[in-house]
């Protein structure tokens, strides 16, 4: 599983970090070799989501998904083991499952009927004792390719084809915070993807939904007609909150507030205390928020029930109460799939609202996510003036403060977000 | 009891698809009963408070919507797309409810976006595939639709940006 055949020295070149200037090249997103080369050296080599244990509830359910370009099949065996597969025979490569999720105890292979256990194993290669059949010293596959590295935190399931990749914890870093305060939304602390998810794909490169979903910057202009529906439709529509603020200068001011960060894993984070819990505490919901403050305390209740955006490195993200995947397929076609969560525990007509908020501005016909989707092909479109050399991700540079975490705090609308990125994927890509 | 022929049926689809694809949709609007539901589903057997649908639009979310396309600008349709529907397969029957009529029909609605051409996502010819259901009531002495139910054969897979009227 080698990188592509693109030099160390050429990437180097691909992420100018200077004092007051941080700018990364057109063929970071437009290269093949590029690609080829994230492929390798980023897909391969670090945690990646595959998916959520409810998802899988039962013994031998299953749903397939990817790392980078390559199938994979997420199982629940014996013992509630998780087990990641690449969705492959091994005899001759078919892929062993052509649907998304389902329940089996075993995986039949299609095309000569090899038949592998839901924990891998080869149980059954077919007309073996055949005359032109295989030989007595016959070298038999034990089973699938399992992923060697699988771990679970709080019912996310990551994976990696790393054997020495960092332990699941310290890639989280930070992220690790806001996941566990979006899931202490739940008073069981437990999420639940029960909804069907929204898939769509866009013709970019897939950096440019990494780097969006922390982008505080772009809202007010992507975003403007949906700024113009709240002003007139406010929360009457469905909004259910989940865009705070009526009009231009009050969601300016909501999203121009907290933190930015840039983690030394890569990862993208927007945070921000909620400014007054009053409203929650005496509202429709208020029994709901009172069980969490009883558990959490004033303190950490404005955290949980206030801003907890993250861009997980490379290619998973979390916001309002969805999980959020983009796969790349090609250096310019990206399939995005937004999973709606459920909080367990919480009031039916509360995981309702928030559903339905969802589905007005995230749905392939809502008024969020199309716009986000269309600007990454316009932004793709544009790199193919490859006579300008860089794109600039500097907003925010000289304010940057980095902690003894290596984290590294920006202010408001600051790109210190995408630098994060950036600075981990030039590491990456460096070690091949 | 209102009833309806075959024809009077493609009628009533045919002028919908004509204010459709005419770009005319405060038209569209009073084409409704006053509690009309637009909806486009992605899993129409699960319970609606557990499960997103693609569209799904009683009043004011369509008064919205067509104020959306009608009088603000966003980037998926800047420039808009361009609309022809192909309606076939027509058969009429009872609704559900007493006096109601269903209206199935399979409908394939050609889209483009104009602009220049030659740039990603513009000048491409897409198909959207359906099947339909319209649910007619009459009120204020018309037949208007009660629901307009929209099941795009691809509703579950990559369906991609629909933010025009189907």
């Amino acid at each position: 599983m080698e990188g592509g055949i693109i030099a160390n020295n050429a990437i180097d070149g691909l992420v100018l970090d200077k004092p007051h200037t941080f700018r990364v090249h057109t063929k970071a997103y437009t290269d093949r070799e590029v690609f080829e080369a994230e492929m390798g050296r980023i897909f391969e080599k670090t945690w990646i989501y595959v998916g959520h244990t409810s998802e899988i509830p039962n013994r031998y359910d299953y749903k397939t998904s990817y790392i980078g370009l390559q199938p994979v099949i997420v199982t629940r065996g014996d013992g509630d083991v998780i087990n990641v597969f690449v969705n492959r025979c091994m005899h001759r490569g078919a892929v062993l499952c052509r649907e998304a999720h389902g329940n089996a105890q075993q995986f039949d292979c299609p095309y000569h009927g090899w038949v592998y256990t839901n924990d891998g194993k080869l149980v059954a290669v077919t007309h073996k004792d055949e005359v032109g059949g295989y030989s007595a010293d016959f070298d038999q596959p034990k089973g699938l390719f399992k992923v060697p590295k699988v771990e679970v935190y709080r019912g996310f399931v990551f994976a990696s084809f790393n054997d020495a990749v960092q332990p699941l914890l310290q890639h989280l870093g930070r992220a690790r915070t806001i996941i566990d305060r979006r899931l202490n939304q739940s008073p069981e602390g437990e999420i639940v993807l029960r909804s069907q998810p929204f898939v769509a794909r866009y013709k970019g490169n897939w950096k440019f939904q990494t780097e969006n979903i922390v982008d505080d910057y772009h809202f007010l202009f992507v975003h403007r007609a949906f700024v113009d529906l709240q002003s007139k439709y406010g929360d009457t529509t469905g909004n259910f909150g989940l865009h705070p603020g009526g009009n231009t200068a009050e969601m300016r001011k909501q999203r121009y507030r907290g933190n930015v960060w840039g983690t030394p894993q890569g990862h993208g984070i927007l945070d921000a205390q909620l400014g007054t819990l009053e409203p929650l505490l005496t509202g429709r919901f208020a029994e709901h928020y009172k069980v969490l403050k009883d558990k959490y305390g004033e303190d950490e209740l404005a955290w949980i029930a206030g801003r907890g955006i993250i861009s997980m490195f490379p290619n998973m993200g979390m916001i309002h109460q969805q999980i959020r995947t983009w796969r790349p397929i090609a250096p310019d076609l990206t399939e995005v799939t937004i999973y709606p969560y459920a909080l367990k525990g919480a009031p039916d007509a509360y995981n309702e609202g928030v559903l339905h908020a969802q589905e007005r501005f995230y749905s392939p016909a809502g008024y969020g996510a199309t716009d986000d989707m269309e600007m990454f092909a316009i932004n793709h479109e544009g790199l193919s003036g490859r006579a300008v050399d860089w794109v600039l991700l500097e907003r925010g540079v000289d304010t940057d403060t980095v902690l003894e975490s290596g984290d590294v705090q920006g202010k408001p609308s600051s790109e210190a977000c995408m630098r994060g990125f950036w600075r981990r994927w030039r590491q990456l890509m460096s070690e091949a | 009891m209102p009833s309806m022929t075959r024809a009077e049926a493609e009628d009533f689809l045919y002028r919908e698809a004509q204010i459709l694809d005419d770009r005319l949709f405060d038209d569209w609007l009073p084409l409704f009963t006053k509690d009309g539901l637009y909806w486009i589903p992605i899993d129409e057997t699960k319970p609606r408070d557990q499960s997103v649908s693609i569209i799904y639009d009683p009043p004011l979310r369509r008064e919205e919507r067509v104020h959306h396309l009608m009088r603000t600008r966003f980037p998926s349709q800047s420039p808009p797309s361009r609309t022809v529907h192909l309606i076939s397969n027509v058969t009429v029957g009872a609704g559900v409810e007493a006096g109601n009529i269903l209206i199935r029909s399979n409908q394939v609605i050609y889209e483009t976006r104009v602009g220049d051409f030659r740039q990603t996502g513009l000048g491409e010819l897409r198909t959207i595939v359906t099947r339909m259901e319209h649910v007619l009531r009459a009120e204020d002495g018309a037949l208007r639709i009660a629901l307009k139910k929209v099941t795009l054969i691809d509703r579950d897979l990559s369906v991609g940006i629909l933010a025009f009227i189907i």
